[in-house]
């Protein structure tokens, strides 16, 4: 954009200040980079030197040992059970996990919020529009713990939140009523975040900005309502919808709280969960302590000469980042070429 | 047929004729406005607002795990209301909320800004490592080992660069709200909603401001800025709604410790919960409720949403 004027760029003063800015931006973009070399570089470190004092600036030794025996979770037939017992299943399953799960959260979501935000937008007006909007965003204020009960109950006996006692009967007979149980199935996570209400909020904001003559116009040739959403509304929209893309994705791929409750079984766990509890075994071991690792049980000594320790968890810490990492990039090319059709106008 | 026809030109005359009269809707398209509602409208229904009324319920009972729960009117609000700890965690929240905001909220909205200026080939390159994600699991990992009090690296920068004394950093209840909200103002966080919104603004408002001789710093104040106002009003309120709900990152890097100091409301209704105090969290979650909507509505009365206002 053109904060800065067109004309006259060579005068003194403007250069500057261009390369002020320049340079704010390049220190920002140093100081956010920093914890990724620190998280890489520890991870290619050996075990007994991530407990270094004072702390190695890049590996002495360098060496793969950490992202070895991490991967080597995932090969369970192998010999190495000092790995194999830190986890109950192959890592590639927690990933598969997730993956499903994001996925297919998204493909759900991301149309059920659009749409309803596009009729919100730009279908209904009045008071039907005012209070079908409460509807949607009035469940935004609730933090959710409040609400983390009686969903589990839901998931547990689908149209009843209560207990497995107190369901009551079909009336006249001493059954009682059948119920459904996605509890302890990906479906706990996806259904529950079918609609999104943040991002009801974000496609709402984006629709009442496009103008209504559009839509008219596209109306009296005829169009149907949902031809005019997707031949017109959603190319115009692909930048707020690659956002919300991306908030959604972070938040199933990285929600912790609720999957650690809707699951029992251990092949059904997404990573975050995984990588949480690999954490906690980790450290009631002692392993990342550097007193106690000595003294510690011959199992965990052993991984701490393996070289499993910070560097181990870093490797983990830097796979759970990757996906996010490719959906950004993702992202923002999308966010991208909504400005080059922007600019084309 | 007939009847479609007359519907669009009755639409088009009313357009024609006066630009701000509501188009006539066909009846085919009012039932797909249902078939756009229904989905979103039972998912909510069932998802959202059903377990709010369960949990609204349940905090007029005694509530019971196993057994029905019996009616007990305000016994757990007086409960609640009467425990010392829920009064040190609002404390405690407002504390971190306040702090949150203030150092962690206006950094990408000027970044947003300023990457903008940059030429588009640049620009592509520092967005991206600027908005660089990282798992909130990683940076736990992270953080946990930079200020391990042992081996840590901020240890090291503080005793031997800084030659301080040895710093407890999440042990110290002074110390321990700013370490836990200084991850953040080094990772930024929706930078990319601001840049997707500042693309909207027309290139000819800046163009007509520059004829107009308007400054760097006017451009900002006049066009950007207000052009934004209502997305920074939307991600105020939700930056304000969710730092007064934190929980996950207090719970995963000091579980409320030391004494208490870093132990915000929410992770205090978790421990009821893990306690089998059900009504009493849904007691103590209606406070927070009531308390977040008095802060709302306060902010959207003081706060002007339409830009061209």
């Amino acid at each position: 954009m053109s904060l800065f004027p067109k004309v006259g760029r060579k005068q003194g003063s403007v250069r500057i200040a261009w390369w002020t800015v320049v340079a704010l931006l390049c220190l920002g973009v140093f100081l956010h980079l920093l914890p990724f070399y620190f998280m890489i570089s520890t991870s290619f470190k050996t075990g007994v030197e991530t407990m270094a004092d004072p702390p190695t600036l890049w590996p002495q030794h360098p060496t793969l040992a950490a992202w070895q025996l991490v991967l080597q979770i995932t090969n369970i037939t192998s010999n190495n059970t000092l790995a194999a017992q830190l986890l109950d299943e192959p890592l590639y399953v927690y990933f598969w996990n997730s993956i499903f799960m994001t996925v297919t959260t998204l493909l759900i979501s991301l149309p059920i919020t659009a749409l309803a935000a596009y009729a919100n937008s730009k279908l209904q007006r009045g008071p039907i529009a005012r209070w079908s909007f409460l509807f949607f965003i009035g469940t935004l204020m609730v933090p959710f713990a409040v609400v983390l009960l009686p969903t589990l109950l839901l998931t547990l006996n689908f149209p009843f939140a209560l207990t497995e006692g107190s369901i009551p009967n079909f009336p006249g007979t001493d059954q009682p009523f059948p119920t459904l149980r996605i509890w302890d199935t990906p479906w706990a996570v996806i259904i529950p975040a079918a609609f999104n209400a943040f991002n009801f909020l974000l496609f709402k904001g984006f629709f009442d900005t496009i103008p209504n003559s559009i839509i008219q116009a596209a109306r009296v040739d005829g169009g149907s309502e949902f031809n005019i959403f997707r031949r017109i509304v959603f190319p115009m929209s692909i930048p707020v919808f690659a956002v919300a893309a991306w908030i959604q994705f972070g938040a199933v791929w990285d929600n912790f709280l609720w999957p650690s409750l809707a699951f029992r079984s251990p092949d059904k766990i997404p990573t975050s969960v995984a990588i949480y509890t690999l954490m906690n075994r980790f450290t009631s071991a002692g392993i990342t302590d550097a007193n106690q690792a000595m003294g510690q049980s011959m199992a965990m000594k052993q991984l701490l000469e393996a070289g499993l320790s910070w560097n181990g968890l870093m490797v983990l810490g830097l796979l759970q980042t990757l996906p996010i990492f490719v959906m950004f990039i993702i992202c923002r090319e999308y966010l991208l070429r909504g400005v080059r059709l922007r600019c084309l106008k | 047929m007939s009847d479609q026809v007359t519907g669009i030109s009755t639409g088009t005359e009313i357009t024609g004729a006066q630009a701000t009269a509501e188009p006539v809707l066909r009846r085919r398209n009012r039932l797909e406005i249902w078939l756009f509602i229904i989905p979103a409208f039972l998912f909510q229904l069932i998802w959202g607002w059903y377990p709010l009324v369960v949990a609204f319920l349940i905090s007029f009972t005694d509530a019971q795990p196993l057994l029905p729960s019996t009616f007990t009117g305000l016994d757990s609000y007086m409960r609640v209301w009467n425990d010392p700890l829920v009064a040190m965690s609002f404390r405690v929240t407002f504390l971190y909320a306040g702090m949150t905001i203030a150092l962690t909220f206006v950094i990408p909205i000027i970044v947003a800004i300023l990457l903008m200026e940059m030429p588009p080939r640049t620009m592509r390159w520092m967005m991206l490592l600027w908005f660089l994600p990282l798992s909130p699991i990683a940076n736990t990992i992270l953080w946990k080992y930079i200020y391990n009090a042992q081996y840590g690296l901020f240890q090291y920068i503080a005793t031997n660069i800084m030659h301080l004394p040895a710093q407890p950093f999440l042990n110290d209840p002074n110390q321990v709200l700013f370490w836990l909200i200084f991850p953040g103002v080094l990772l930024f966080g929706p930078g990319l909603i601001y840049m997707a919104a500042l693309q909207g603004i027309p290139n000819s408002y800046y163009e007509a401001a520059e004829v107009e001789g308007a400054s760097f710093w006017r451009k900002i104040w006049t066009i950007s800025f207000p052009r934004l106002r209502p997305i920074i009003s939307m991600l105020l309120t939700f930056g304000i709604i969710g730092s007064l709900q934190e929980f996950a990152w207090p719970q995963i890097m000091t579980g409320g410790e030391p004494e208490g100091a870093s132990r915000t409301v929410v992770m205090y209704l978790y421990s009821y919960i893990q306690n089998q105090r059900y009504s009493d969290a849904t007691a103590l979650s209606v406070f927070l409720f009531i308390v977040l909507m008095v802060i709302i509505i306060l902010f959207r009365t003081f706060v002007k949403e339409d830009p061209d206002a």
